[in-house]
């Protein structure tokens, strides 16, 4: 202390100049900038507090009893507690079995199921008429080229919640009932005020060893490409690569198809020895085995009581993989049968053994159980079902509704459809800019090159346009998914409406808007990571 | 020049009647056996046509006759220009544009049965079997025609039978005065502004004191929308000193700050408008108050069209500042905070909030959440305990902050909050809006929001963050030149970007900014899913309603049209802007 005081006092010359410099730094643009910052990271963390704040008088207000926990406890880390409880609410398309004594977590977790399956089907067939709206935009044909033209302005001129609602209410809701549904062009598509159904090919249990030698016939194609490939490259003479590829893999699906169908023994029916063939009118009443020999069937003109005796009635389980593969037996055999679903094996047993229905089919492990339940199993016959790999499931009338193959929701397909036609606009022009980006020269010098038209496109326009039209696409495909919030105009239950559901029901306002957030938050950064990632693989071949 | 450009023109007339000869053999190739996928396409159309036609045949036989005779005169003039050289522009441009080969021909057969028949049903409906008068939209009407079995199409009186709700929704029409006024002031401001812009009166003294008279106009037009829409009402003391005077300083202090930075000049206009700009506001404020001129109207009665455009207006002024603060935010090179600031705060904070249970653990002010306060010890599961370790955030996130902005806040703060905006739909900002106003006021309920504004804050929010990206992408298409060529001259931040950035970013940004106006007044319609009666939600309103039950289409595509037509306005008025301020021409 007293060293520091022996000192002398400094002159009042540096005195000016310490305090200069010292003002002279604090208003350097520097450090004034660094100050701002840390004022601007105060006044962020004192404004926030002040709404914490705010919030905490306010949850004392507006419900404690938000964050109850099971024990009666309050904690506000069982804010999420409520979510184990029954949902209570119906949801009108489920994409897993639902029922509303599930819990919240459950219906979430389906809207989200509905929310992506939304997203990819939109996804994928915006690119397809984005794209060929774009191209038909710079079609030669004028017609083609104007209503190109007057699709993007007309949908991008309007906005896609009207677009929607006159998809929903006024077209789709005005289609035919289900009883005289649309088929569009005699194929198996019917459209309805139920919405969408088409056939489907549905994968049965042995489809695994048919896909197995699917991957190896892509494989030998790939193999056939590379061999005739080198083998132009030394000869000189021109190979078939498409051709030879392509009947390797046809043989190699078809040897598969059929090694699949004789290796799968899982499905079976169950049957009273005596219904097996029975005599109606002079046609036999047909089951169709895997034998499939000592069975004949004729087309039924018969008039209805007697065919209503002839009916074959089969019993099988709710959403099993026996329906569409008997069914399918059934129709080529041109036998008239009516489908009786159960619930449990129990039920359906018990419907066999009351003669309700003539047949039980399920997979064999099931059956076998069952035949051991029964009183009298030597009266019952237990046999092996043909089972292809993948069945084409068709879409049949059933009471008031279509069964069976790939049936879309009304909502779902609006949504869907307005949101395919709404972006494929948007999309339409990006596609044109990234096309008319490539210059003409390009084309010519193609052209000059003596290269064909889809080579053309394949191999000089393409790869130049696609880095123009990336990253539009990119911020039209996160728009897309974001809007398929938009579900709640057309009531379909993606995630956003099943989650104000949930608010709505519990009450739990600040709960589910953190999840909605964070959800859409993680969508869209997942996304544009993916896109962004892809989009730096297309540019870096860039020179 | 036209003529050598356009190539039919250019056809001499000995030209106009030569035969072309034509090779049979290059005929089919190019047309037909060309390429097997080109057969293929030829057979296919050739079926999809005979189909076609042979139903549409059946189902109008008038309407298909005459468009295939149309679609065959047409071929026979290009076949006739081709083969005997009788040709004229038309065919020519046939030859071109419709007719290039079959498949072109087969396709334009098959687009022209299919416009025939969709405008013709769409015809069919809306004017053949169309009714017009209000009267005839009620359902009284509607249900005896169809016992009657009269076929009716659109009812389009439903429109002008709806016009009030249409136009303003469900706001009481002793108002509708205040609203016409409204929309008088609007139409003679741009009226004028449009006339005193004319190129033909840049000299002209009156004009441009007419213009400047218009300016001001504007600047004062939202707050006499805000007296004539939302009305204001005051009682008490004519005037209350303290407001007054706090309020002037803070006017003065942006003036000087202006001054300071040399954006505005001492003149003495200057002067006189920003010191009595405030105080002369004021007081007409309190006096059109407290003699209630204009008595305060619930603004959640806005409606129809009136909240529509009130939306669009209101969200692209308030949205286009923030949009630039925003943007030049994003790429604001301030100087970062330092390392050596940053790492003690964040370890000193991070151990506190770790090792107390001071203010982490016990959120704000709840006193029944501080019962609990250790919270590793009360945790039920790992997620929680988990949960209560985090302050190991906070290291992260300044980790993250360092690396990826060198401590450059400005920039960090912009870039979170636009991308969290443009991470999450619209109308989930629209309804965090209104769900999460209650819970983050005032108790008391002093800041307690009118559902409508809560909404256009949100909305704002919103819209700000795609319009700063917009800018930001104006701002990086300036040269580089421009910049240096600012700081050469000596200009701070706010001259170079007022004078220079600004002036030439916002004009390469005209139809940018006109697609995110209209984009905002079509995502306006948003708000009728989240219960306001906008455009679209009265137009819902109105088919629900028993004397126009069901009316569904009708309304629908009067929505549809107006919208359309609105927003070609729009971009039609942005592309003469564009071209008046020279852009694209160069």
């Amino acid at each position: 202390m007293a060293q520091i005081s022996a000192d002398p006092p400094p002159s009042s010359d540096t005195q000016k100049n310490i305090l200069s410099t010292v003002i002279s730094s604090i208003f350097d643009v520097r450090v004034l900038g660094v100050l701002g910052q840390i004022a601007f990271i105060v006044l962020v963390v004192l404004g926030f507090r002040a709404i914490f704040a705010n919030f905490g008088d306010n949850v004392e207000k507006l419900g404690e009893a938000q964050f109850i926990c099971r024990d009666g406890r309050f904690d506000y880390r069982c804010a999420y507690d409520f979510m184990e409880n029954e949902a209570g609410f119906d949801i009108s398309d489920p994409p897993l079995t639902y029922v509303n004594t599930n819990s919240y977590w459950y219906a979430l977790y389906l809207g989200f199921l509905n929310t992506l399956r939304v997203g990819v089907l939109g996804v994928i067939f915006t690119t397809i008429l984005g794209t060929l709206a774009g191209i038909a935009r710079l079609s030669t044909n004028w017609l083609i080229s104007k209503i190109a033209l007057a699709y993007v302005e007309i949908i991008r001129n309007t906005p896609v919640v009207i677009q929607l609602f006159i998809i929903y209410f006024v077209i789709i809701l005005s289609l035919p009932k289900v009883d005289d549904a649309l088929q569009v062009f005699n194929l198996p598509i019917f459209l309805s005020n139920r919405g969408l159904a088409m056939a489907w090919p549905q994968l049965m249990s042995s489809s695994a060893v048919w896909i197995a030698f699917l991957v190896l016939g892509a494989i030998q194609f790939q193999v056939t490409w590379i061999y005739l490939a080198r083998q132009e490259e030394r000869t000189g003479k021109p190979t078939n690569q498409w051709g030879w590829g392509i009947f390797g893999f046809v043989v190699i699906a078809i040897i598969g198809w059929i090694v699949a169908t004789n290796v799968a023994d899982t499905e079976a029916m169950l049957t009273p020895k005596s219904s097996l063939i029975r005599e109606v009118d002079g046609i036999s009443k047909v089951v169709v085995t895997k034998s499939g020999t000592n069975h004949i069937s004729e087309v039924p003109l018969l008039p209805e009581d007697q065919l209503a005796e002839a009916t074959l009635n089969v019993c099988v389980l709710r959403d099993s993989k026996s329906e569409p593969n008997l069914t399918r037996q059934l129709r080529s055999q041109k036998v008239p049968y009516k489908v009786i679903r159960k619930a449990t094996p129990d039920k359906a047993t018990t419907d066999l053994l009351d003669g309700k229905c003539t047949v039980f089919a399920a997979s064999k492990s099931i059956l076998a159980g069952e035949l051991a339940t029964i009183e009298s199993p030597t009266s019952y016959r237990l046999l092996s079902v043909d089972e292809q790999p993948v069945v084409w499931s068709v879409p049949r009338l059933e009471g008031f509704n279509l069964a069976g193959g790939l049936s879309l929701s009304p909502e779902l397909f609006a949504l869907l459809i307005g949101l395919i036609i709404f972006y494929g606009g948007g999309l339409a022009e990006v596609v044109r800019a990234g096309i008319l980006s490539v210059s003409k020269g390009q084309t010519e010098a193609a052209r000059a090159l003596g290269l064909n038209e889809a080579q053309r496109l394949n191999l000089i326009v393409l790869p130049q346009a696609l880095k123009v039209i990336i990253p539009p696409l990119i911020s039209t495909y996160l728009s897309l998914i974001k809007d398929t919030s938009l579900g709640l105009a057309v009531g379909f239950p993606d995630m956003y409406l099943i989650s104000r559901t949930t608010m709505n029901q519990s009450g739990r306002a600040l709960q589910m808007m953190i999840v909605i957030m964070a959800f859409y938050l993680l969508i869209s950064l997942v996304f544009s990571l993916i896109l962004n990632w892809y989009n730096s693989k297309i540019t870096m071949v860039e020179r | 020049m036209a003529t050598t450009l356009n190539p039919n023109e250019s056809l001499k007339d000995e030209q106009r009647f030569k035969r072309r000869k034509i090779n049979w053999n290059y005929f089919l190739q190019d047309n037909i056996t060309g390429s097997t996928g080109l057969t293929v396409w030829i057979v296919f159309m050739t079926i999809v046509n005979l189909w076609f036609s042979v139903r549409q045949l059946g189902a109008a036989p008038g309407r298909t006759i005459v468009v295939l005779a149309v679609w065959a005169a047409l071929i026979l003039m290009v076949v006739a220009g081709e083969m005997f050289g009788i040709r004229s522009r038309v065919s020519e441009w046939l030859k071109n544009n419709l007719l290039t080969s079959v498949s072109n021909a087969l396709v334009t057969l098959f687009l022209m049965l299919l416009l025939t028949m969709a405008f013709t049903s769409f015809w069919h409906y809306a004017v053949t079997t169309a009714t017009w008068t209000v009267a005839e939209s009620s359902i009284d009407f509607r249900s005896a025609q169809a016992e009657a079995g009269v076929e009716i199409g659109a009812s389009w009186g439903v429109i002008w039978g709806s016009r009030k709700l249409l136009l303003t929704g469900l706001l009481e029409p002793q108002y509708n005065g205040r609203v016409i006024t409204s929309a008088i002031l609007i139409g003679v401001l741009w009226l004028l502004t449009s006339i005193t812009n004319r190129d033909r009166f840049a000299e002209n003294n009156g004009v441009q004191i007419l213009k400047n008279i218009t300016n001001i106009g504007w600047l004062i037009s939202p707050f006499a929308l805000y007296i004539l829409l939302a009305g204001i009402a005051y009682e008490g003391p004519f005037i209350n000193f303290s407001t007054l005077i706090r309020w002037e300083i803070v006017v003065l202090a942006i003036f000087g700050l202006l001054y300071f930075f040399n954006v505005l000049q001492l003149t003495p206009l200057n002067i006189a408008i920003w010191v009595l700009a405030w105080p002369l506001a004021y007081v007409i404020w309190r006096f059109i108050g407290q003699n209630g001129w204009y008595p305060p109207i619930n603004v959640d009665q806005w409606g129809g069209l009136l909240l529509t455009i009130i939306f669009a207006i209101f969200v692209n002024l308030a949205s286009f500042p923030v949009g630039i603060l925003l943007a030049l935010g994003r790429r604001a090179d301030v100087q970062g905070i330092p390392w050596w600031i940053i790492w003690p705060v964040t370890l000193i904070l991070t151990t506190i909030l770790l090792y107390t249970n001071t203010f982490g653990n016990c959120l704000g002010t709840i006193p029944a959440l501080c019962e609990n306060t250790n919270l590793w010890a009360t945790s039920r599961n790992n997620i929680e305990r988990g949960i209560a370790l985090w302050p190991l955030i906070i290291p992260l996130l300044a980790y993250l902050f360092q690396r990826m902005y060198n401590g450059n806040m400005v920039q960090a703060a912009s870039v979170v909050f636009i991308e969290f905006v443009r991470g999450v739909p619209l109308i989930t900002l629209l309804f965090l809006a209104i769900v999460m106003a209650p819970f983050f006021l005032p108790v008391d309920g002093s800041g307690s929001f009118k559902k409508v504004f809560a909404v256009m804050i949100g909305y704002t929010i919103f819209s700000a963050a795609y319009m700063a990206e917009l800018i930001r992408g104006g701002l990086q298409a300036i040269p580089r030149g421009q910049y240096e060529a600012a700081d050469a001259l000596g200009m701070n931040a706010l001259q170079k970007y007022r004078f220079i950035i600004l002036p030439q970013a916002l004009r390469i940004l005209i139809p940018a900014l006109a697609g995110s106006v209209i984009g905002t007044f079509k995502s306006s319609s948003l708000v009728s899913l989240i219960g306001l009666f906008d455009f679209v939600g009265i137009g819902r309103a109105v088919f629900t309603n028993d004397q126009w039950l069901g009316l569904k289409t009708e309304v629908y595509l009067f929505l549809f049209i107006a919208y359309f037509l609105v927003s070609s306005i729009v971009s039609l008025y942005s592309r003469r802007i564009e071209e008046s301020t020279g852009l694209g021409i160069r």
